[in-house]
């Protein structure tokens, strides 16, 4: 099933013809809720609503999702637990790196058709970091790695937003580098999981412009689905509606400026699609970090030309 | 005005050494969690105080003993601690570049709480004092000047911290269960006239560890508040942490109390709870004081016994 959230933060799902559903009404002091919340009563009591859903979008037409303004599908999320440098890198790492991640604020999410406004602040470069996000549905501490399917309620597209060297490198300096406002773009959909047998298995890709910069597979991940939420619920529990977004392939990192169109797609997981607006018209060469490592540059980081 | 959360889901003002049940204030609205109901009382407090006063006024209050206090923040929606952010008494040159990270809303605890050391194989886990930052105001790329518009109260915070794991990782480091003791409660600006000049102080089984003041800071409040926000947007309820001078940390371990009381804040007390019963020396760690300092530039943590 596709869960989102449009209009004045109503519940919406999606039926077999694409179209959505509203089924707000069948959740229990709805209006009262926070927008977050909404989701995670959703997700805490899947099981009295599943079936509901599922009869509402055989019963309901639905209407064009063009009409509405989809929304994030967790606007404000307890937390969000990103891993760091865990991609194989098309099996050019000879090991993974080290597991790590970091927390990047609630407070960074947009949604689909949203802006993202780069800092004005002198980062090195600005880069999108295509990534899949699983959504937790059940608390997980010290979690068992065999048990992991036990904990994911679905799966999103998510953008890592980077600034890069803001901060105080090379002390950790995620806060500074992937906490800006408007540095979290997700959805349009949760997945649930159901409809998502093997998320080690699906081609991420994503556009600037309409040309293509990141297409790689879940497959090359480094640190697999089952231990990042083994080894991240050993440190902070995780929780109903909490995300972990696993990582990227840096391979097909590239900058982004003022004016772009950023769309990003997973398979099955729907297009996501969000602007960039940068008040100082910064430009950096429009290049991928493969394209300057195969032309031999030392620094992979498209370099600021204005 | 002091506030705080007590028996879950009650909020309370302190009077005198008694607290005041003062739930009925907001008894009008429904929250889905105690977090939300510190978000609106910090929100609109101008709109809650004479009710809130009027009701400590009428009654006396039970004592402390009688009740189980929480933590006043029990699930922070941005938790910011600033990194490395003490003078060391004055032995740095300069302030470092600064910094700061997130630490996980499942962290926090509240008075009487226990800290629990996880199983891995940290060198050292350290108590971390520190001044904490309730905001009072929306507030994005906040100029310093203005900062203090932004301040609802002031908070005892301990960033306990496990050393030497991944690198360096503030997630690895930070953000463990449980390592985030605040409270007892949150005292509002009106009653902290130098929020910049308060003796910060904390035992461990009744024994001094830290004993430092607010004006050793190395990046001040109002720049910390301007900073954090040129990064996010900073929310009634959320809270900064200013960092810890790091001269008289020590090992913390199995059945430690630990209390850490800021003048005018109220006392804080905790526990510690380590199933490994692993062993350091009690006391202040030498190593990462001198480290701190700049007295040297190498050299690991204190040794577990």
């Amino acid at each position: 099933m596709k869960l989102l959230l449009f209009d004045d933060y109503r519940l919406g799902v999606l039926n077999k013809e694409g179209k959505v559903v509203d089924v707000s009404s069948n959740i229990e002091n709805f209006n009262d809720m926070p927008p977050n919340r909404r989701v995670v009563e959703v997700i805490n009591n899947w099981s009295k609503y599943q079936p509901v859903f599922s009869n509402s979008i055989e019963n309901d037409d639905g209407s064009d999702l063009a009409g509405h303004k989809i929304l994030p599908p967790l606007p404000k999320p307890g937390k969000m637990v990103c891993m760091a440098v865990n991609y194989m890198e098309n099996g050019t790492r000879s090991e993974p790196a080290p597991i790590n991640a970091f927390l990047k604020s609630s407070n960074s999410v947009i949604g689909e058709g949203d802006t993202i406004i780069m800092s004005e602040q002198d980062a090195i470069v600005f880069e999108h970091e295509a990534e899949l996000a699983l959504i937790i549905g059940k608390q997980a501490k010290n979690a068992n790695s065999a048990d992991w399917r036990d904990y994911i309620f679905g799966y999103m597209n998510f953008i890592d937003v980077s600034s890069r060297g803001l901060g105080a490198p090379p002390m950790d300096s995620f806060f500074a580098m992937k906490s800006p406002h408007t540095s979290a773009p997700m959805g349009p959909f949760i997945v649930t999981a159901d409809e998502i047998p093997d998320p080690l298995n699906l081609d991420v890709k994503l556009w600037v412009n309409g040309k293509i910069r990141q297409e790689y597979h879940t497959s090359d991940m480094a640190h697999k689905i089952p231990r990042c939420i083994e080894w991240a619920s050993s440190i902070t529990k995780l929780n109903p509606g909490d995300i972990v977004p696993t990582g990227t392939n840096h391979r097909g990192l590239g900058p982004i400026h003022d004016g772009d169109k950023i769309e990003m797609e997973i398979e099955n997981l729907g297009k996501l699609t969000v602007f960039v607006k940068d008040p100082l018209k910064r430009k950096w060469a429009d290049e991928t970090r493969l394209e300057r490592q195969e032309r031999g540059e030392e620094v992979t980081m498209a370099p600021r030309i204005k | 005005m002091k506030l705080l959360l007590f028996n879950n889901d009650k909020l309370g003002v302190y009077k005198g050494d008694k607290i005041v049940d003062v739930s009925s204030a907001l008894s009008h609205t429904k929250f889905y969690s105690s977090q939300d109901m510190m978000n609106e009382i910090i929100a609109n407090f101008e709109n809650y105080k004479s009710k809130l006063q009027d009701i400590v006024d009428a009654n006396e209050g039970v004592s402390a003993d009688s009740i189980k206090i929480n933590a006043p923040l029990p699930y922070p929606n941005q938790l910011v601690a600033m990194a490395v952010n003490y003078m060391e008494f004055g032995a740095r040159s300069a302030p470092a570049p600064i910094n700061a990270f997130l630490k996980s809303p499942d962290s926090v605890i509240g008075n009487g709480d226990t800290v629990v050391l996880p199983a891995a194989d940290a060198a050292i886990f350290h108590h971390e004092a520190e001044l904490g930052i309730v905001i009072g105001k929306k507030g994005y790329k906040i100029d310093a000047k203005n900062a203090y518009d932004y301040i609802f109260g002031y908070v005892n915070f301990i960033d306990v911290s496990a050393r030497g794991l991944g690198n360096g990782s503030f997630y690895w480091g930070k953000s463990w269960d449980t390592f985030g003791p605040m409270g007892p409660c949150i005292t509002t600006v009106d009653e902290i006239s130098d929020p910049q000049n308060l003796d910060i102080k904390l035992w461990v089984n009744d024994t001094l560890r830290q004993d430092f003041n607010s004006n050793d800071m190395g990046h001040n409040i109002a720049r910390c508040i301007e900073w954090v926000s040129q990064t996010t947007p900073l929310e009634p309820g959320d809270i900064i942490v200013t960092g810890t001078n790091h001269q008289g940390l020590g090992a913390i371990q199995d059945g430690d109390k630990i209390e850490i009381e800021i003048q005018n804040l109220n006392r804080l007390t905790v526990y510690v709870k380590d199933d490994l019963k692993r062993e350091w020396p009690k006391g202040i760690d030498q190593a990462t004081a001198d480290r701190a300092a700049g007295r040297t530039t190498s050299g690991g943590f204190g040794e577990r016994n």
